[in-house]
């Protein structure tokens, strides 16, 4: 179990994260949401010790990670799947991790196996793929066989086929009763990898809640389409309903059901051709929940933080 | 302390990774063929030139630093491999692996010490006692030779393998402080070569007061079989030495625990 109390985390001149304040339980999959730069990678390595807090704290297992007595057979982690010295092969980087908290040699030859990358096991780390080094990331964070798992934008860099096999790797983690904490600049990789989600923005914490809760509280638009375009739009806004589009293909409809669009035609006398729900997307959602929080936005300006 | 981490497991683990790269197998062959080609070679060619020696320079001939002449050398290729011990962690940024796996940062300090200090003690001393008995090889018949049935003689090569040594922990521990390897690298250097330098151009009763105190000085009274003028004994000059490596290191491994990985 991973809980953050109040965190907040100061660089010189910026607040990475701002008075976070969550839990992480176990037996799901946790989504930690953000658009880049919105601080994850901070809290993730406030989780695990690295960074220390500028105020409030982080626990694992209800302790800081410094005190944690068997780190790896604790927490597993993969924070950074390039962040490993390149001229070592990945049997060795593997074995010194082992080492160092007493993990039987026998145990990282599993993991190579586990991960699908057995059979490079003997070269060097310097020359492998994105999507190789996290699975050498991945195969790290098993180690030690932990309870908790943090793993930071664990998805980039590998292909279709690696994405399916992470996405059912972490449910069978969960499944088995362990804390799993992803996080993911991609709403629609939550969507579908992970149980719960955590977004924050700017350092902030935004929400929190299941992915159907989060889309439930989107709103969603209305496409109806109309024999007469013009007379159904003044019937609507006479019911003080939202037409956010109108043009000659049809009108979209914002704070209204398909159930009302089609009563209030039904009582104007209007025939109407087509009438679709338009639920929001989880992009949507995102889009909407983070817009004020974007750090680097397409406008091309950075704004101030 | 953890039941499963502990100073042994940290060893354990940073002897696989010392070993299990490239850059420490060069800095160890360098250093190796620093010490003992430079000394053949500067042994040889006394050797060879003996005869045409000038009176006074075979009165002050001292076989013993001559044959050790390129521990001069190998420190640089020493305080390589130290800083790199530290600061290709971050460079590479495993650090953070590194620390997730052996949060006890004062602990793995002392591990990588422990490993930084015994391999290149290791490593040193059979380098030195290479290059010193080789040395004594090539003079032997032609020019005076030293001995190590000689305890002036013998302490000189033992305690250039400790300075050689020391030379690695300073360097690790100016890498604990700056973390990054050019940095690194440059300010040991400096410290070894540059700053010595800049002591030529002082007033001379201030290099025959200070000069003394640096690193590279006390390298050179721990190398020599008898007293240099105005330097330290050989054992003070150990023993400041040790003192040099304390402060640094302790520096170091304070702003290590501190600081954000």
């Amino acid at each position: 179990m991973i809980k953050v109390e109040h965190l907040t985390k100061r660089y010189e001149h910026t607040t990475a994260v701002d008075d976070l304040d969550f839990e992480v339980r176990p037996g799901v999959v946790t989504g930690f949401l953000g658009p880049n730069g919105s601080g994850k990678s901070t809290t993730m390595r406030v989780i695990l010790g690295l960074d220390h807090p500028t105020k409030g704290r982080a626990l694992v297992k209800g302790k800081p990670y410094a005190q944690l007595r068997d780190p790896l057979h604790e927490v597993g982690a993969l924070l950074d799947a390039k962040a490993i010295h390149p001229g070592r092969t990945a049997r060795n980087h593997l074995r010194a991790l082992a080492a160092s908290n007493r993990i039987p040699y026998s145990r990282v030859d599993d993991v190579l196996e586990f991960a699908g990358i057995a059979s490079v096991a003997n070269k060097k780390v310097g020359n492998f793929s994105l999507g190789m080094s996290q699975r050498l990331g991945i195969a790290g964070a098993l180690l030690g066989d932990p309870e908790v798992l943090l793993f930071d934008e664990p998805v980039n860099g590998l292909d279709p086929e690696g994405i399916r096999w992470i996405r059912d790797f972490f449910r069978s983690l969960a499944n088995e009763g362990r804390t799993v904490f992803v996080s993911s600049h991609l709403m629609s990789e939550m969507a579908v990898s992970a149980d719960q989600i955590i977004v924050i923005g700017r350092g902030k914490f935004i929400t929190q809640g299941s992915i159907d809760t989060l889309t439930a509280t989107a709103k969603g638009t209305v496409f109806v389409r109309a024999s007469d375009h013009a007379r159904l739009e003044r019937a609507l806004t006479d019911h003080e309903a939202l037409v956010t589009d109108a043009n000659d293909e049809g009108l979209t409809v914002s704070n209204l059901s398909a159930e009302e669009v089609g009563k209030i035609a039904f009582d104007a006398g209007i025939v109407v051709f087509e009438l679709t729900p338009q639920r929001a997307s989880l992009e949507d959602v995102f889009m909407d929940l983070t817009s004020d929080a974007v750090e680097y936005g397409s406008s091309g300006v950075r704004r101030e933080s | 302390m953890s039941p499963n981490v502990s100073l042994a497991s940290i060893v354990r683990s940073e002897w696989l990774k010392f070993r299990s790269v490239r850059s420490s197998i060069m800095g160890v062959t360098i250093t190796f063929v620093l010490t003992i080609g430079l000394g053949a070679l500067v042994t040889s060619l006394l050797r060879a030139h003996w005869a045409t020696a000038s009176e006074s320079s075979k009165l002050t001939f001292d076989p013993v630093s001559t044959s050790l002449v390129g521990v001069i050398f190998a420190q640089f290729a020493i305080g390589v491999i130290g800083a790199l011990f530290i600061t290709s962690e971050y460079s590479s940024g495993s650090i953070r692996t590194t620390l997730a796996a052996v949060p006890h940062r004062v602990e793995l300090v002392l591990g990588k010490l422990t490993v930084l200090l015994v391999s290149m003690f290791v490593i040193s001393e059979v380098a030195c006692f290479a290059t010193f008995i080789l040395g004594q090889s090539i003079f032997s018949g032609v020019v005076p030779t030293a001995s190590l049935s000689n305890s002036n003689d013998l302490r000189a090569v033992i305690l250039a393998g400790v300075y050689l040594t020391l030379a690695a922990a300073m360097a690790c521990g100016i890498g604990l402080i700056l973390r990054h390897s050019a940095a690194s690298i440059s300010v040991f250097v400096s410290v070894i070569l540059v700053i010595p330098l800049i002591f030529a151009f002082l007033p001379q009763s201030w290099q025959n007061d200070g000069a003394k105190y640096l690193p590279s000085e006390l390298g050179h009274a721990m190398t020599s079989a008898s007293s240099v003028a105005n330097d330290f004994s050989a054992w003070t000059a150990l023993i400041l030495m040790v003192i040099y490596v304390v402060v640094i290191v302790g520096i170091g491994t304070a702003l290590f625990a501190r600081r954000d990985a």
